[in-house]
């Protein structure tokens, strides 16, 4: 009887436990039948308890009167809970956490100690654009939809109306009767949308409101949600075919690192000596570098490219800074409001990137928020040579190092981004030139490398297995 | 030159446990060389050693026998798989909690928790500094292969294979009334989730834990289905990720319960030794 005293008490606490995490995303649906081209969708998502507050980025190119916005929301959203926000707190944001190079420059080889020289050490900024193409469908239209406007609202440039649902077949008519097109792969989940009781929050341009505020860009919608459930509905914006698509999320938390519950979670590379020449093409190596990586993973997964504690009392909040981290009014914009600039509060920074499509990625995205405060960054290090005089005895051993080095960061180059290193020969040959006795072969027989502990591990470890096959025939 | 020679006619006692740690281990290297997970080594020892120590503690206070030591094994690689936690002494509590619960928590002569279940959900709900990773399994076919035949394997020998197959399917059924019957989502929605390695893990290695599940056998299939049933409404109606693992945890607490009420023959691992004679010559 003891032990059911014991049971009852943790049955009881642990009714008590909040359910972790949750959220929302948006989807760009385009009105008529523009062709547009988005670039890579950018959600902002702050959370904690069951509060969350989703910010959409608009980049929209084309013709505003042809923006349309569909969003399936946990709840009838009020005014308040909806308004517009810089465009720029985005590109702050991903300048921030965006994949980064770091240089270093190699010291004089001749007349210094190389241990007591000091490497210098500078930051190149760089991100990856990644355009994708969203495709819009042609669907007839029709009258008498059980579709009923819950709120209308009229917030900054837009108009703002919350639909509830009874069907999926009227909602579809509905929003094509209203200009709202849906690509034809995300129809199956009106359904379940409408089934799980989801509104629809569903915004169009006002262009008279737009002539006047005088913006010439669409800015980003923020809205606030009550909801347990932490994910993004990114079924519904899946485009036609084969598209892939590109959608990167940020997120800020009090608690922690935010990962995926549905598809693994996996960290970008990090670390790796790249060769100097990507400094000035880093935008294509960081793409390529993420399709391969994608590729390696059979594309169901979610990556993780920056994961950062910036809270106000954290004084690095960058490690090399690209650009300023984002300050405590930044993060009140991106949604974080439990931020006000006290010392004592925790804001943990995410940034994923995934690339989707309808044949891998068949559930939303669902999130958990984790109390891993780990910090992680996807970084590339560049490491410039010495060009001055080499031709000192040190300065001879320096290039050998350098010509080894580089051959490390070509292959590194071809692993991680499929780039062949046979077009940079002269990555190398330049300095195989300033050997002053050309005694240097390239490539070593040793498949080991330098390293003589892994020759004598091999060989005992096959000794032992040539003793003990021995050993085991003298028994039998 | 010393010679290692075998005993004539020794005999090796190989019992289910034996393949638990093999398959368990394995997984934990699929997982760090196929899937990519962190390679931390502090973790893994941290887990393993102070496991396997407090069950030696154990061992010397209950004068248990030295095999017992194996299923401290089992539990420390479940929780080497499953579990992370924020800082490395989060390792040493859910070890504890583990291997302690399973001595504190115990109804007519043997534990009615799964120390590993037990061991993560108790250390979530009191520090919230330690969490499952649903998502690091991904969805690989192959994966979902291996990791069926192998637990297939295990849960025969321990005789539950009743338990897993009754669990997986309540759960599939329940699962495909609701997300594709009514829901009407498309039915790779449904597969994603069911193709999940950490899911099957779940299924084949966890619940089918042969000590702490009732051991009447039509009780045990009902009490799978129970743990299908709340599995279904924690996941679909309170979101929570990895609510199998939660519905466990509640559910074991039913077990006492159900011994007193259906009483049947307690299980023996020696019961599913296989004795294996080497003869020698030498």
């Amino acid at each position: 009887m003891n032990k059911i005293k014991i049971i009852i008490p943790i049955i009881l606490l642990s009714l008590f436990f909040v359910t972790d995490s949750f959220a929302f995303c948006g989807f760009y649906v385009a009105k008529a039948d523009a062709k547009i081209f988005n670039k890579a969708s950018q959600v902002i998502i702050a959370r904690d308890g069951n509060k969350t507050v989703i910010t959409m980025s608009n980049d929209f190119q084309g013709n505003v009167k042809d923006f349309a916005l569909v969003v399936p929301v946990p709840q009838v959203l009020q005014e308040k809970n909806i308004r517009v926000v810089d465009r720029n707190i985005f590109d702050k944001l991903d300048a921030y956490s965006a994949p980064r190079l770091v240089e270093y420059h190699d010291p004089a080889p001749c007349n210094i100690y190389p241990s007591t020289a000091k490497r210098k050490m500078s930051i190149a900024g760089g991100r990856a654009d990644m355009v994708v193409e969203m495709e819009a469908t042609k669907e007839e239209s029709d009258a008498d939809l059980g579709v009923t406007i819950q709120a209308k609202y009229n917030v900054g440039e837009y108009d703002i109306l919350i639909l509830n649902a009874t069907q999926s077949n009227g909602l579809k008519k509905w929003l094509t009767q209203n200009g709202y097109k849906i690509p034809r792969n995300a129809e199956e989940v009106l359904d379940p949308y409408i089934k799980s009781d989801m509104k629809f929050f569903v915004a169009k341009v006002n262009l008279k409101k737009q002539e006047q505020n005088g913006y010439t860009n669409l800015r980003p919608l923020q809205i606030t949600m009550n909801s347990p459930k932490f994910m993004l509905p990114i079924r519904l914006g899946m485009a036609n075919g084969k598209g892939n698509q590109d959608l990167i999320i940020y997120t800020l938390t009090k608690k922690g690192r935010v990962e995926c519950t549905n598809y693994r979670t996996i960290k970008m590379p990090t670390g790796m000596d790249m060769p100097t020449f990507i400094k000035n093409d880093f935008g294509n190596f960081y793409s390529d570098l993420f399709k391969k990586r994608w590729e390696r993973n059979r594309g169901k997964a979610v990556y993780l490219e920056y994961s950062w504690d910036i809270s106000p009392r954290n004084f690095v909040k960058c490690d090399p800074c690209v650009s300023p981290a984002p300050n405590f009014s930044d993060m009140q914009r991106a949604g974080a409001w439990w931020v006000e600039g006290s010392q004592n509060e925790n804001v943990h920074f995410t940034r994923l990137h995934v690339r989707y499509n309808r044949r891998k990625f068949s559930q939303d995205l669902v999130f958990q928020t984790t109390p891993n405060k780990t910090n992680f960054q996807a970084r590339y290090v560049l490491r410039h040579p010495y060009q001055g005089d080499v031709s000192c005895s040190q300065g001879q051993n320096y290039v050998h190092t350098l010509i080894d080095r580089r051959e490390k960061e070509l292959d590194n180059l071809e692993y991680y981004t499929g780039w062949d290193s046979y077009n940079y020969n002269n990555y190398i040959s330049d300095w195989e030139d300033k050997i002053e006795r050309k005694k240097y072969k390239k490539g070593s027989a040793n498949p080991f490398g330098e390293n003589p502990w892994a020759v004598i591990l091999f060989l005992l470890l096959n000794a032992s297995v040539v003793i003990s096959v021995l050993k085991l025939k003298r028994i039998k | 030159m010393s010679r290692y020679v075998l005993h004539q006619n020794s005999t090796i006692n190989i019992d289910a446990r034996d393949y638990q740690i093999l398959f368990l281990s394995s997984f934990l290297f699929l997982g760090i060389f196929t899937l990519g997970w962190d390679t931390d080594l502090l973790k893994y020892s941290l887990l393993i050693g102070s496991c396997l120590s407090l069950q030696y503690a154990a061992r010397i206070i209950f004068d248990l026998k030295l095999s017992s030591l194996k299923s401290a094994m089992i539990t420390s690689l479940g929780l080497c798989i499953l579990v992370q936690a924020s800082h490395w002494y989060w390792y040493l509590l859910i070890a504890f909690i583990a291997i302690g619960g399973k001595f504190i928590l115990r109804y007519e002569g043997k534990h009615y928790i799964n120390p590993a279940n037990f061991g993560i959900i108790a250390t979530i709900l009191l520090t919230d500094q330690v969490w499952i990773s649903p998502g690091q399994w991904g969805n690989l076919a192959i994966l979902f292969f291996i990791i069926g035949c192998l637990g297939f394997i295990v849960t025969y020998k321990v005789n539950r294979l009743d338990l897993s197959i009754v669990f997986l399917m309540s759960f599939l059924i329940l699962e495909f009334s609701y997300q594709v019957l009514y829901l009407q989502w498309p039915l790779d929605h449904l597969i994603q989730g069911f193709t999940n390695g950490g899911f099957l893990l779940f299924t084949f290695f966890m619940i089918t834990d042969p000590v702490s599940t009732p051991a009447h056998k039509t009780m045990r299939k009902f009490w799978a289905l129970g743990i299908a049933i709340l599995a279904f409404i924690i996941k679909e109606f309170y979101y929570v990720p990895s609510a199998p693992f939660w519905a466990l945890f509640y559910l074991a607490f039913t077990t006492p319960l159900l011994t007193y009420l259906f009483p049947a023959k307690i299980f023996l691992w020696k019961n599913t030794t296989q004795n294996i004679t080497l003869k020698t010559n030498n």
